[in-house]
């Protein structure tokens, strides 16, 4: 079970992602509703995997996602960035941070749960498409 | 002497038209909500907005503010289907509403966004609910695009406002 800090200024995709998260079998540990909050939170809850949403307001998640790397351990630290913008260059931008995926939305329990089994391999499914390193530069391309 | 010459880029209809067709397809297979017809794009003086209206921006090579605004009837349907299975029982009615209101609309301008002049990313603003019915009047620089897609839970509509040489004199677009 993996301890997971959501981030998201929408309150609708907090709880859809808190719903989708329970039902895979894990734990919401907190939530935050910006990419501040989401640097703070990160620091005291040090969460298994963090969901940050890329456009929000005060600070959004690529920036929350550079302050997070800079002061944490790269390895230890997991994030799926979600987003609607599909352009490359933003979701590219955001692995080269350091961001483990990223899920485009509408989201779905099978995107979050294919994003996760890539992240975590003990937690991959039968049924998850998950897509290696040289498919999503296939895909972004 | 030298002329400065002002190189005017037209491009509303590669940048809208996507957005268009994305309203359809995510309402029609995300939401299983047909929709049965799509006006002509217009150029209206002035834009009397939705009680229900989100507006985006984007920035980047491409400045423009993007309006979704939503029938009630529509939107309640949309709020029913989105929000399916979720916990949201201590959440005030109104809050759930505006907050689908911004997802989708969110979502689909997100998705569909593209740059036509030169492939830079375009970046768009956190969703902002306008709350109540506004009109929008031109100024004698900018232009309105207008266009509304018909469900039989009542309409969305589409605007875009932004500085004229963005547009094109015509778009003659009808077929999504």
């Amino acid at each position: 079970m993996l301890k997971v800090l959501i981030v998201d200024d929408s309150l609708v995709i907090r709880a859809k992602m808190k719903g989708f998260l329970t039902k895979l079998g894990h734990s919401v540990i907190g939530e935050a509703k910006d990419g501040k909050e989401a640097v703070t939170m990160n620091e005291k809850l040090q969460p298994d995997l963090i969901t940050m949403d890329i456009s929000m307001p005060v600070m959004n998640g690529v920036d929350a996602l550079k302050q997070i790397v800079e002061t944490c351990n790269i390895n230890h630290t997991n994030i799926i960035m979600i987003t609607a913008n599909g352009q490359d260059g933003i979701v590219k931008d955001a692995l080269k941070i350091g961001a483990k995926g990223y899920i485009l939305k509408p989201i779905s329990e099978e995107k979050l749960q294919d994003s996760i089994g890539k992240i975590f391999p003990q937690y991959y499914s039968e049924e998850c498409d998950v897509l290696d390193e040289n498919e999503l530069d296939d895909m972004l391309s | 002497m030298n002329e400065e010459v002002k190189v005017v880029h037209a491009y509303t209809k590669d940048l809208l038209v996507p957005i268009i067709r994305r309203v359809k397809t995510y309402l029609e297979e995300e939401m299983k909500i047909d929709v049965f017809n799509c006006s002509e794009i217009v150029y209206p003086k002035n834009i009397h907005l939705k009680r229900n209206t989100i507006m985006i921006g984007t920035s980047g090579s491409i400045k423009l503010i993007i309006t979704l605004g939503y029938d009630d009837l529509l939107l309640n349907k949309l709020v029913e289907i989105f929000t399916h299975g979720d916990n949201i029982e201590d959440i005030d009615t109104n809050e759930v509403k505006n907050s689908v209101a911004c997802e989708i609309s969110n979502t689909i301008i997100g998705n569909a966004i593209n740059n036509p002049i030169d492939n830079s990313d375009i970046y768009i603003t956190p969703p902002v609910l306008v709350s109540e019915a506004k009109t929008l009047y031109k100024d004698k620089d900018s232009k309105f695009v207008y266009v509304s897609l018909v469900t039989k839970y009542g309409e969305i509509q589409l605007t875009a406002v932004g500085p004229k040489e963005q547009f094109e004199d015509e778009l003659e677009f009808k077929d999504i």
